[in-house]
């Protein structure tokens, strides 16, 4: 079921890819795949290529798939080890989601940042307090590590 | 031997003679005295006794009051040696004044030596001749130098002073009383020993002369009240050994009850709060009920004998004065009348609870009309004494009787208002209205067996007749209601008293006029009755009395609407429909749990919770009806301890029954032949064995020997105490369709088949008293029972006919809750069993065992309703189907007064033995609920070993054989004390290790006991370990036991606890199913031992296992709790089933599909198959793999998935695991229990984390460090939460409430706490999370006591919540 289901995505992805970001499986495990995400132009990201793994469970699509970021990302919802916190990839996630919608919303969590529930409570600080030196540090961070 | 014999003669004779001149000198003397000194040490009493004594006692006393030197230190010690070997002696010395010249050597303490040996003398003495000792003044004299003495030589010297002391003449007591202020002196004394010998001194003292005031007043001149209460004091009364206590406190009660001194020192020294803190301590669980009965009996004696006799006058007035002249004492009283009136309604025995009605009446009657209504405001008096007027007892009603007395005495006219409201004018009006119709003979004859509770209290009646006169309490109500109730002018009172009245019954009607209508046609009455009923159940239900509540009949009325009229209807089976009587049921139900259990926005408290507060109040009133049996073998067992659970050998008490034939009964022989059966025997046992006995052969009914071919294997007995050579076997029919052909009868009454005998008996013998006390002579006599032929009666079996079809319907309905005991319960109207329908308890119990279901399938409940909103189109959002819920607490359903009877109950030693009332048994199945988890946990323990499947029985270990067992009067099962069987295991194959060691052990009564292979350790250490590493094992990845992929270090990490993995009956791959199944009757060969040994499991089982480990039925709405994302996205799948439904049948149009998406997905876009979620192999239909669900086959895919994960997959795992179970004991005795305790009973009380280091595995960040005051009061709160408060805080710091193997040092990223920004008052703030990064957020509150409260509300609130994603 898992399979059948993973593959309907990768179709759907290639026959209607979503304008930011582009994704499949990294070789012949239909479980594993990989995602590359374009830093949304209005955020401090913009320019950045980040990389993505995404690891479906085998009770998928019950089971929300695990994504990590793989490129160092500057940002209060996710962490050093490129952990994400995002309502939908936990106790919000439903079957009815897909990766794609995943993506979109990893897309708009880069745009709109939530510090009032952060995984990184330095750079949520920052974030709310000083948002210039948040926005050029992310920039830096961008241009490091997501521009190779 | 001889020569030496005769040497010691020899020399005997020599000193004899050489003691007997007088002229003698003083040297001579010494030697000869030295001489008889060997020689007395060295013989034995007859040699002794063969001397020539007259002349010896008259001379030895003389040495020692005049000789010289050595002399009276040698002449002691001879009279001395002389007592020791011969105590007779002793007399005759003392008749020649000894005891003077002791007393006198004492007193003049030249010499240590000869005091010392004079003490020795005189221990002898003073047992044989106390008297002589006593008016001799020994006692003084040998306390006189008493610290010179070696500790050894002290404690001679008081057990003299408790032999002189034993029993003493009243007129001696001056004499005695020189002794007390030396005896005073020694209560500061650090050894142990003596403490306790002087307190039992003064106990002695205090006994003998307690009516004479003047004497117990030098007492307490002496400060003997001050010295024992601060050896009580600062929690000092727990490290005094039980003799001592007692000794304080007998000395106490004495003073107390004579000497307004002892009194005041008493108030003085506060006595009330060391009281409370030590009756609190032993009635906790019947700890100790005897040192509750003394305390309270002192505290009575403080205030006797008010107004009992009047040569006390003065002393009463004396008293009086005292504690009335001071209003700290009136205080002190003060506070402790709620805990008397606390004890008095938990009491299981009438004892206790009359001590403490008197205590609180002798209180009433001291307190001042304004005092009293402080009073009112901590104890409602009124409902108590409700409560106290519904007792049988002739006493306690009695006391209550004075108590509504006194108070109407004092505030006539706001008690007049209350004693309606709360029912007292009810109770006092039924008493004198009962008493004037019902005869005299009759009444007066139930009294007499009334066992005098004054006895205890008042010493000085000891021995005279019952105070309370059978009359007395007629004449006191009539008296009341003469003086108080015909009063005109309490005509307004009962304003509000009617109004509730009313109002429930009102409400009643109303709700079955509804029920009547279906609520489409009525929309607006719908509305108006949920309005009303809110307002019923949170705003007038709080402020009704449980009189109120009562009278109105409301819990008749409830229990007949939510059974949709089946409570209390017999001629329910007529063909009814059932299925529609179901449904209403069901809805009935569904309707008032939303009404009762959905919190008002104001989180106020739950209806429902009061509504069992009242009830549970109501069954209080009811306290007649659990009658405790004690034997008088009397309770030896330690209260506290948790028994064995291995049976101890044990001589098993029987009883003898005489059967005779009944003079009418023609068609059976006469068996006239006595049997003896153990405690357990019922009519329906001991029928099987007596029919075949007693049936002719002629007999027109199918004699049993035919159908005993049928199933002649199924188990014969002989009869083995019966004299009686005919062995005739016995068939015995299955349990289902047995019809007793007997009837059994006592004294002409018909005896319940299913109770047993002795109980029956008993009770008969014993008629309308509340405990029953067993009279030794009972087990002697021979009882007579008689015996009929039973007519068949067609009743029962169309009865049971209509259960077989509810089982039926049962069986294909999908909730677990309408499968649950309690919906059949409700659906028939009536509890299981054959309880007594007229006993006033039988309605209270059926609704508590409804609204306890409704309370545990809460969830479910609601849920359901919300299904059906979204399916009805009133809810729009599928994201919306969620309930919060707000359960009522367990503990509140539990009965204090039953667990307290209860637990005094097996404190019996012959409990084991069958001494269990039917009450208890009936409980413990049908309302565990009712008691607390340790009594239940004790009966367990107590009862366990009936349920053994012992190896002894041969090859069927069904219930026949032990039936018969019992019968015979000597049970087979073998009583071995616990022993220990040793095993070694491998620690590299330890699960292998651990199957053969178990399949070994099989039944076996023997405690395991592990070492490992090369280790040298052995015993409990090695056997620990081996659990939680067994424990471990069976939770390594890939051994295709459990559910879960999330995988660390090769073990499962199941956040929700582990729940079998499906297999489905075709494909397996990779892992040997066999072996699947090999390790889960493993795991219940565990669980068996874990909770028979007392070992402990470390293995995190989903309460859902738990739940079929307890045989209760699960459904769709268990899944959540072990996979909380497949379970959310079932349920809503459940929902737009539903709703499909619901439009297929309402509207004509088919095509739905724009509103029957899934959150706007099209169903086959989810491109979900028929295979199980997360197996691929598991095909829930052939050739599923190639099927995709669509709308029209989403409802069978739902059905499959929750089948297969909770039936079909994992039946054959559960069937293994029970049947490691079964092979040792019957798994149905596990059902008292929930799932929660036995969690604790397998994985044991251990923390959620390890206290210890709990800041190593936490960090501190943003304003806090490990020093921060709110860090330190925070870890403080953390380490003081229970563990059901400790899971809450994970849960809700985590999201889970498992912890990873380790706990929380291997929780990743660790529990962080930061400072919790706040812009307004810090204490408004809550505490809040971050569950992805296991962050606390924590405001800096300004106490501990609002920081544990905010901590509190945060994590239970998330609790209720917890189904809500």
């Amino acid at each position: 079921m898992a399979l059948r289901r993973i593959i309907k995505e990768l179709k759907d992805l290639q026959r209607d890819p979503p304008t930011s970001c582009s994704a499949g499986p990294v070789s012949d495990d239909m479980f594993h795949w990989q995602a590359t995400i374009m830093g949304p132009s209005d955020s401090p990201y913009s320019g950045g290529v980040f990389l993505v793994t995404i690891h479906f469970p085998p009770d998928y699509p019950f089971k929300p798939p695990k994504v990590v970021f793989k490129t160092k990302v500057f940002h209060p919802n996710i962490n050093s080890n490129g952990n994400i916190c995002l309502d939908i990839l936990k106790d919000q996630w439903s079957p009815a989601l897909t990766i794609s919608k995943v993506l979109l919303s990893i897309c708009s969590l880069l745009t709109d940042p939530n510090p009032d529930d952060p995984l990184v409570p330095e750079i949520a600080h920052m974030c709310k307090t000083d948002r210039l030196r948040y926005e050029s540090t992310a920039r830096g961070w961008t241009h490091k590590y997501a521009m190779g | 031997m001889e020569v030496a014999e005769e040497a010691g003669e020899a020399v005997l004779a020599y000193a004899l003679a050489a003691i007997a001149d007088e002229g003698a000198g003083a040297g001579e003397t010494a030697a000869a005295l030295a001489a008889l000194c060997d020689v007395l040490a060295l013989s034995g009493p007859d040699l002794i006794l063969a001397i020539p004594s007259a002349r010896l006692a008259k001379r030895l006393p003389k040495l020692v009051a005049a000789g010289d030197g050595d002399v009276p230190l040698l002449a002691a010690r001879a009279m001395a040696e002389a007592c020791e070997g011969a105590p007779q002696w002793a007399a005759s010395f003392a008749q020649h004044g000894a005891v003077e010249a002791l007393r006198d050597r004492l007193l003049a303490v030249d010499c240590i030596e000869l005091a010392e040996e004079c003490l020795r003398a005189l221990d002898t003495i003073s047992t044989e001749c106390p008297d002589e000792c006593l008016k001799g003044g020994v006692a003084a004299a040998v306390l006189q130098f008493f610290d010179f003495f070696s500790t050894n030589k002290q404690k001679v010297a008081l057990q003299i002073v408790s032999n002189i002391f034993n029993d003493y003449d009243e007129e001696d007591a001056p004499t005695v009383m020189e002794a007390v202020p030396a005896l005073c002196n020694l209560l500061q004394s650090s050894d142990k020993t003596i403490l306790e010998s002087a307190i039992s001194c003064l106990a002695l003292v205090a006994a003998g002369t307690s009516e004479n005031a003047e004497h117990m007043g030098k007492l307490c001149e002496a400060n003997a009240v001050e010295a024992t209460m601060s050896l009580m004091g600062n929690e000092g009364w727990k490290s005094l050994s039980d003799d001592t206590l007692t000794g304080i406190l007998g000395l106490l009660k004495n003073l107390a009850s004579i000497s307004e001194k002892a009194v005041e020192s008493l108030f003085k020294l506060d006595f009330c709060e060391l009281f409370k803190q030590m009756i609190t301590y032993y009635s906790s669980s019947n700890r100790d009920n005897d040192k509750v009965q003394m305390l309270v009996e002192l505290i009575y004696q403080l205030m006797l004998p008010l107004g009992a006799s009047e040569q006390h006058a003065t002393l009463v007035t004396a008293k009086k004065n005292v504690i009335m002249g001071q209003s700290i004492y009136m205080n002190q009283l003060a506070s402790i009348v709620a805990l008397m009136v606390q004890i008095a309604k938990c009491a299981a025995l009438s004892s206790l609870c009359y001590n403490c009605v008197a205590v609180i009446s002798n209180i009433v009657e001291l307190s001042t009309p304004d005092f009293l209504m402080e009073l009112q405001n901590t104890v409602n008096f009124s409902s108590f004494l409700t409560f106290l007027l519904a007792r049988k007892n002739r006493h306690i009603v009695f006391q209550a009787l004075k108590i509504s007395r006194a108070v109407l005495e004092k505030r006539q006219q706001f008690f007049l208002e209350t004693f309606t409201k709360e029912g007292v004018k009810h109770s006092i009006d039924s008493i004198v209205s009962q008493e004037k119709n019902s005869s005299h003979q009759s009444k007066r004859k139930n009294n007499m067996n009334e066992s005098c509770l004054c006895f205890d209290l008042e010493s000085s009646s000891s021995g005279e007749a019952c105070r309370i006169e059978n009359n007395a309490v007629m004449k006191l109500a009539e008296d009341i209601k003469k003086s108080f109730f015909s009063v005109k002018g309490s005509k307004k009172s009962p304003h509000k008293f009617g109004f509730a009245l009313k109002s429930f019954r009102d409400f009643f009607v109303r709700l079955n006029v509804h029920a009547a209508t279906p609520p489409t046609e009525n929309p607006d009455s719908c509305k108006q009755l949920s309005d009303l009923s809110r307002r019923l159940l949170s705003d007038e239900l709080p402020v009704t009395s449980t009189f109120e509540f009562v009278q109105s009949g409301s819990i008749k009325c409830l229990s007949i609407n939510l059974s949709n009229g089946a409570y209390c209807n017999t001629d329910l089976s007529d063909g009814q429909d059932l299925l529609g009587h179901l449904s209403e049921v069901q809805s009935r139900l569904q309707k008032f749990a939303s009404l009762a259990l959905t919190v008002p926005n104001d989180s106020s408290a739950n209806p429902l919770g009061i509504l069992v507060e009242k009830l549970l109040d109501t069954l209080h009133m009811c306290y007649d009806s659990f009658p405790v049996m004690l034997s008088d073998e009397q309770s030896t067992r330690e209260s506290m301890m948790i028994p064995l659970r291995y049976p101890e050998t044990q001589e098993l008490k029987s009883l003898e029954l005489k059967f005779r034939r009944s003079q009418r009964e023609k068609e059976l022989r006469n068996y006239n032949d006595v049997l003896s059966v153990d405690l357990f025997s019922t009519p329906d046992a001991i029928e099987p064995v007596l029919f075949p006995q007693i049936c002719r052969r002629t007999d027109q009914e199918p004699a049993p020997k035919n159908s005993n071919q049928e199933n002649g294997a199924n188990g014969s007995t002989k009869l083995g105490e019966s004299k009686n050579d005919k062995m005739t076997p016995v068939s015995y029919p299955d349990e289902g369709n047995r019809s007793s052909k007997l009837r059994f009868l006592y004294n002409g009454v018909i005896l319940q088949p299913s109770a047993t005998f002795f109980e029956s008996i008993l009770r008969l013998v014993n008629k309308g008293q509340s405990d029953l006390l067993i009279d030794p002579s009972f087990w002697d006599e021979e009882h007579y029972i008689t015996y009929r032929k039973r007519n068949r009666s067609q009743e029962i079996s169309s009865e049971s006919s209509y259960n077989i079809q509810l089982s039926h319907v049962q069986e294909n309905l999908q909730q677990a809750w309408l499968k649950d005991p309690f919906f059949t319960a409700i659906l028939l109207g009536k509890l299981p069993g054959d309880l007594d329908v007229s006993d006033p308890s039988y309605n209270l119990l059926f609704m508590l065992k409804v609204l306890e279901g409704l309370n545990r399938f809460l969830y479910q409940l609601l849920m359901d309703e919300q299904i059906s909103k979204f399916a009805e189109g009133t809810l729009q959002d599928i994201d919306d189907l969620k309930v919060a819920i707000y359960p009522v607490p367990q503990h509140q359903f539990m009965s204090s007064i039953l667990t307290n009877k209860l637990e005094l109950q097996m404190q019996d030693n012959l409990f084991e033995g069958g001494l269990i009332p039917s009450w208890c048994v009936y409980l413990i199945e049908t309302c565990p609920f009712l008691l607390s988890f340790n009594t239940r946990w004790k009966y367990f323990c107590l009862t366990a070993h009936r349920s053994f499947m012992t190896d002894q029985v041969n090859n069927s270990p069904d219930q026949v054989n032990n039936i018969f067992d019992q019968v015979s009067g000597h049970s087979d099962q073998v009583k071995n004390p616990p022993q220990t069987k040793k095993y070694r295991v491998s620690r590299s194959a330890i699960l292998e290790g651990a199957v053969s060691m178990m399949t070994n052990h099989g039944p076996s009564s023997r405690i395991v006991e592990v070492e490992f292979e090369g280790e040298v350790g052995t015993g409990r250490g090695p056997t620990f370990e081996f659990y939680t590493t067994i424990s471990h094992e069976l939770q390594r990845a890939g051994l295709g036991m459990w559910r879960g992929d999330n995988c660390e270090d090769g073990f499962i990490h199941a956040s929700f606890g582990l729940f079998p993995k499906p297999w489905s009956s075709s494909g397996t791959q990779g892992i040997d199913f066999s072996n699947v199944l090999q390790k889960f009757k493993l795991l219940g060969h565990l669980v068996v031992r874990a909770v028979l040994d007392g070992r402990i499991l470390d293995i995190p089982l989903s309460k859902a296992f738990y739940k079929i480990m307890l045989e209760q039925e699960l459904d769709m709405y268990d899944i959540p709790s072990f996979d909380p994302e497949l379970g959310k996205t079932l349920i809503e799948f459940q929902a737009l089933v539903n709703k499909k439904k619901f439009l297929e049948t309402s509207s004509r149009t088919s095509n739905h599909t724009a509103v029957l998406s899934y959150k706007n997905v099209k169903l086959e876009d989810l491109c979900l198959d028929f295979t199980l979620p997360g197996s691929p192999e598991y095909e829930l239909i052939p050739g599923g793999s190639q099927k995709i669900v669509t709308l029209d086959s989403l409802e069978e895919y739902v059905y499959l998935v929750v089948d297969a994960t909770l039936k079909s997959g994992i039946a054959k795992q559960i069937e293994a695991f029970k049947s490691g179970i079964d092979e040792v004991f019957a798994l149905k005795t596990l059902k008292m229990f929930t799932e929660e305790e036995m969690e604790r009973i397998l994985c044991g009380e251990q923390d959620a984390w390890a206290l210890k280091n709990l800041e190593d595995h936490m960090e501190f960040e943003h304003g806090y460090d490990m020093s921060s005051p709110s860090i330190i009061t925070f870890l403080e709160i953390l380490r003081e939460f229970g563990r059901e408060e400790q899971r809450a805080f994970i849960q809700f710091t985590t999201g889970a409430p498992q912890l990873p193997l380790g706990g929380l040092a291997l929780l990743d990223p660790k529990l962080t706490v930061v400072r919790k920004q706040c812009d307004g008052n810090v204490d408004d703030e809550l505490p809040s999370v971050n569950t992805c990064r296991h962050f606390i957020k924590l405001p800096p509150y300004s106490s501990k006591e609002i920081m544990r409260e905010k901590l509190k509300y945060a994590i239970t609130e998330g609790l209720g919540s917890f189904h809500l994603s």
